[in-house]
């Protein structure tokens, strides 16, 4: 395999991964605070596209317009759903909990695709298609641009982690009853960390929905988005960006030199084997803090 | 006692409404001497298919309508079940069997699982089952396959038709490099036996890119394309993967007019991708689109117009309504020249001699003449290619077929697969 | 009144601790068993085949999930991956040539070794990340499946079950297929009513309790719980193998993807973790609501009164589903089976109203 085609798969492999970071970013918001995995994040991801799509070109409104207000409709979504579905399930044991955000995807998945329509739908975030060639390697654009994007995301929420209120959000992440004992309110922390996880969700589906268009599909990349969680630590904003970058580069180079051999694509065979191989040999992750189990 | 009274004339009151309910109903029954004629749609309204199936089943229902404002079948309504499988071969069979309690004689379930789930079952229950550009290939063979129709090109005539095209119009085909990039599915799968058939007799070379379901992430895939560096590509996905891959190949340089797709490729489709940017993109057609054949006409006239139409006004005349439309109409001649040789009422395997009977049948251009034998159940496997010029789809030839003979070599070594089941 | 209490009492230790020691249960469950026996002679074909028979497999399936997850505390996401190693190691061995009755006992040897295999994977982990690594295995399971043609059958990807016959009665009929797999699904219920009674069943409600607590008092984890694994996925490779012979008769990869999973998980969830009723409670929800949905809306939009189009009314089974499995988790974790067991906590000591346990 020469090397220009292995730098070129590295390079839009990694830019893939920061995607998929882009969609693994709620999941580690919410489980950070909460201790709660939202598998629902990748039906919210699929909200989000359709919101915004409803807002350009439902509603005819600028881009600059719809997507603050499809941000303010999604945090009020986390907000909402942490109230009304998940504070009830506090000290449920987690099987509970991941099937209850199991039954949230399945109810989006009705009700977004069923209202406002089934059929794929484009959503034109101005990014041309003309390739960018660097030294003969060709680079997606619209990925350079999504994982520009991840990366601001990333540190951003790095960034919140040091302010007052992330502070806070990190002392309840830490225990729950300390946090109460000092004052801070767990409720409301936990409510604005499912309102971040819905504004990442609505970066995410912005950035993929103009990539493959918007439709039920979007919620698919809860697999991908799970792999790069595991990978990277549940708990680690760090890992997100590792787990997101080693995920794409693993998906994009290793069925690259693969696929010929078994004729099929092997990117999803990838992806599970990186979600197994870490489970079994160091479950909690690259960055990911180890819960120690008391009798 | 007042009790008593109140029990008596409650009986008393039952009574009657009792008798005067059966002689509604015997009367009711003599007015109705036509009975409705019963297809079952239960497509795929929530899951895989979900970018054909809405304009699809609103295309078959427009057209039913259409054929019920004038008159129906010699006099029959023609009854539509319409209900949603989600693409699971149990809900399928759920409806299935309901709808042949009720009489049902064709059923069309635009899925490729629950068709090839249900097909023992139709031929043992002799239901016709029409599975237009879906399902088996090989189910073109009629004597192996009686009662499932294919009824338009299959995938196999679909990769024949735009070989054919690229030998006769864009420069021959010998020395040339095709590469073939598809959805990592059986269906994506299909066409490369006949591509690697006709590679070895017309001497060039075909290359396999698959890229995973459900096809949102191609890069990888084709900066491989981009390094094998090929005359022609063909693309075979379906739904939000066909404009992923027009862009992705935009992107790495691969101009459209290199590209040829398999027929689900719609006007959404290259709308997403950017209606200038897909300029030259050409297709698979098995219908006509617009509104501009006279069968369209009508139906605009007397169902559209009026206000009766089943959906979104937007979506008649698109590529997957017209496809709705032909079927049902190839569907309504077939039981009208089963009943008008066989007599009412109407059963599966009427409709099915009806179907074998039919003869260059094109819905007033609508679609190719097709021929359904009893042996050919594909009806030819004619179409054409179509090329994108920016606002439509338009033709780029006549209708027509090509390398049958390799494609009935793959649907007889199919078919017998089959029988040694 | 209705449970006659009064005059029930044990004099030896085999009646007390019988499944069922209150005459009253023991007549439900009789008549339930008569009536599930003559169903073919009452029922009209429509039902039979298109929801008790379907019905009744599928309890068997949750029946199996809820051994492993009920009362071995194994999460496991992937058990659609295990009935699709039965169902089609079935197929393929029958068109080898074997006996039906031999056929099964591979299907399921075949679905326990690669259970175990998942299994493997619960010996060092657990909760969370044991769903995401039955989930993973799942997608590996069908990627096997679809991209080896000898395995799915070809570039059809489609396989017809072969004429087989069980105990000497030919399967293909209605009637037979109802009856082998009724016959399949009372054995996994008595399997799983007994297995607590055990000191299989034991060992297994002390490794879910907390499983270090057990390997203190001496239960060997390791085994048991591969034990759980490797018992479980047999009966459900047997299971998956019934599926395809008496209801499918034919299998594509489709029919036990990611969703099937998911379904079978929200069965035995609903239903009630580690119950026998529960499970076919369970089952009858989630696989009888959406098309009883879907007829209810269809017949709904027909005669006017729901003016929708024919996309938003596909969807509605699907918002359905999805809130009532909220609605179950949210108002009532136990499932169906606590519902069953306070009507039935009601009627024990009816016209009066204290419940007495």
């Amino acid at each position: 395999m020469d090397p220009a085609y292995f730098v070129e798969l590295f390079i839009n492999g990694a830019l893939t991964g920061l995607m998929y970071s882009l969609a693994a970013l709620g999941i580690v918001l919410i489980y950070k605070s909460a201790g709660v995995p939202n598998l629902a994040q990748g039906a919210m991801i699929m909200l989000s596209g359709y919101l915004v799509v409803l807002f350009t070109s439902g509603a005819g409104l600028p881009l600059y317009l719809s997507i603050p207000l499809a941000a303010a409709a999604m945090f009020g979504f986390g907000l909402l759903a942490e109230r009304l579905l998940l504070r009830r399930m506090v000290g449920q044991p987690i099987i509970m909990i991941v099937m209850l955000t199991l039954g949230l995807e399945i109810f989006l998945r009705g009700l977004v695709p069923g209202v406002l329509g089934a059929a794929p739908q484009s959503l034109d975030i101005g990014i041309g298609l003309a390739p960018i060639i660097v030294h003969g390697i060709f680079i997606n654009r619209a990925y350079l641009v999504g994982g520009g994007v991840a990366v601001v995301m990333i540190a951003a929420a790095l960034l919140f982690f040091r302010t007052h209120l992330g502070t806070r959000l990190r002392a309840v992440s830490d225990s729950h009853v300390s946090s109460w004992s000092v004052g801070i309110s767990v409720e409301r922390a936990i409510g604005i960390s499912w309102g971040l996880a819905g504004m990442s969700a609505l970066a995410a589906g912005t950035l993929w929905g103009s990539v493959q268009g918007v439709d039920w599909t979007l919620s698919a990349l809860l697999f991908p988005a799970l792999a790069v969680v595991i990978l990277g630590g549940l708990d680690s904003v760090w890992g997100v960006l590792a787990g997101g970058l080693a995920v794409g580069i693993l998906g994009s180079v290793v069925p690259g030199f693969v696929d010929p051999l078994v004729g099929g694509s092997t990117r999803d065979v990838v992806t599970s084997l990186i979600i197994l191989l870490t489970i079994l040999m160091r479950p909690y992750g690259m960055f990911g803090r180890e819960d120690i189990e008391r009798v | 006692m007042k009790g008593q009274a109140t029990m008596k004339g409650l009986a008393t009151a039952l009574l009657g409404s009792l008798a005067a309910a059966a002689l509604a109903f015997a009367g009711g029954a003599s007015a109705a001497d036509k009975e409705p004629i019963k297809f079952l749609l239960a497509q795929d309204f929530t899951a895989v298919y979900t970018f054909v199936t809405n304009e699809y089943n609103q295309g078959q229902q427009d057209y039913i309508k259409l054929v019920n404002a004038n008159g129906g079948i010699d006099g029959h309504p023609v009854e539509l079940i319409v209900r949603d499988t989600g693409n699971e071969p149990q809900r399928g069979i759920e409806a299935y069997n309901r709808a042949v309690q009720d009489g049902a004689v064709l059923v069309d379930f635009l899925s490729t699982p629950v068709s090839r789930a249900m097909v023992s079952r139709v031929l043992d229950d002799k239901v016709t089952m029409i599975t237009a550009l879906h399902g088996r290939g090989d189910a073109s063979d009629g004597q192996t396959f009686p009662y499932v129709f294919p009824m338009m090109a299959t995938y196999w005539s679909q990769a024949a038709v735009l070989a054919k095209y690229m030998e006769d119009e864009m420069g021959g085909l010998k020395g040339k490099k095709i590469a073939h990039v598809f959805i990592d599915s059986p269906f994506g799968r299909e066409p490369l036996k006949i591509l690697k058939a006709l590679a070895d007799k017309k001497g060039f070379d075909v290359k396999a890119f698959p890229y995973p379901s459900p096809g949102n992430e191609q890069s990888a895939t084709w900066t491989d394309v981009r390094r094998y560096n090929p005359d022609y590509v063909t693309i075979w996905g379906a739904g939000g993967g066909q404009p992923v891959s027009i862009r992705t190949a935009i992107r790495n340089g691969i101009s459209p007019e290199k590209i040829f797709s398999v027929v689900w490729l719609a006007e959404t489709d290259v709308r997403q991708v950017g209606a200038e940017r897909a300029k030259g993109v050409k297709r698979f057609e098995a219908t006509a689109t617009g509104t501009g054949t006279p069968i369209m006409q009508d139906l605009v006239d007397k169902v559209i117009e009026p206000g009766n139409g089943s959906g979104d006004r937007k979506n008649v005349g698109t590529t997957y309504y017209n496809i709705g439309v032909a079927t049902m109409a190839a569907s309504v001649e077939a039981a009208r020249k089963g009943l008008d040789e066989f007599g009412a009422p109407l059963t599966g395997t009427k409709l099915k001699q009806g179907f074998e009977m039919l003869k260059d049948f094109d819905a007033t251009g609508l679609m190719p003449p097709i021929t359904i034998t009893a042996k050919d159940h594909q009806g030819g496997g004619y179409g054409r290619v179509s090329e994108w010029n920016g606002k439509a789809w338009e033709p780029q030839t006549d209708w027509y077929h090509a390398y049958q003979d390799v494609v009935w070599d793959e649907i007889r070594s199919n078919a017998a697969q089959y029988e040694g089941n | 009144m209705f449970y006659r209490l009064s005059g029930v009492y044990h004099t030896s230790y085999a009646t007390e601790r019988a499944l069922w020691p209150v005459p009253s249960d023991r007549w439900q469950v009789g008549i339930v068993l008569a009536l599930a026996i003559a169903a073919p002679f009452v029922l009209p074909s429509l039902y039979l085949t298109s929801y008790v028979l379907p019905w009744i497999v599928w309890s068997a399936a949750a029946l199996s999930l809820t051994l492993l997850m009920g009362i071995a505390g194994q999460l496991h996401f992937g058990f659609a991956a295990v009935m699709a190693i039965g169902a089609y190691t079935s197929i393929h061995l029958t068109r080898a040539g074997l006996p039906f009755e031999l056929a099964l006992l591979g299907a399921g040897l075949a679905a326990a070794s690669i259970g175990c295999v998942f299994g493997a994977a619960a010996l060092r982990v657990k909760g969370l990340y044991l769903v995401i690594a039955t989930l993973a295995m799942q997608y590996l399971v069908d990627w096997f499946i679809i991209n080896v043609p000898a395995i799915s059958g070809g570039a059809q990807a489609t396989l017809q079950t072969p004429d087989v016959s069980l105990l000497l009665v030919p399967l293909g009929s209605d009637t037979a297929n109802y009856y082998a797999a009724l016959l399949w699904t009372v054995l996994v219920t008595v399997l799983v009513l007994n297995i607590k009674r055990t000191s299989f069943g034991r060992a297994l409600v002390a490794i879910r309790d907390k499983d270090y607590a057990a390997a203190v008092i001496g239960v060997d984890i390791f085994r048991y719980k591969l034990l759980a694994f490797f018992t479980s996925s047999f009966l459900g490779g047997v299971t998956g193998a019934f599926l395809a012979f008496a209801y499918y008769e034919a299998v594509t990869p489709e029919q036990f993807s990611f969703d099937v999973s998911i379904q079978l998980v929200a069965m035995v969830l609903v239903g009630g973790l580690g119950s026998v009723i529960g499970a076919y409670l369970g089952a009858a929800f989630v696989l009888l609501l959406p098309i009883v949905l879907t007829h209810v809306v269809a017949s709904l939009a027909e005669s006017g009164h729901l003016p929708v189009s024919s996309s938003l009314m596909a969807h509605i089974p699907l918002m359905a589903y999805g809130a009532l499995i909220i609605g179950f988790l949210l108002y009532e974790p136990l499932g169906l089976a606590k519902i069953h067991d306070n009507v039935r906590k009601y009627f024990l000591v009816w016209p009066f109203r204290h419940t007495q346990s």
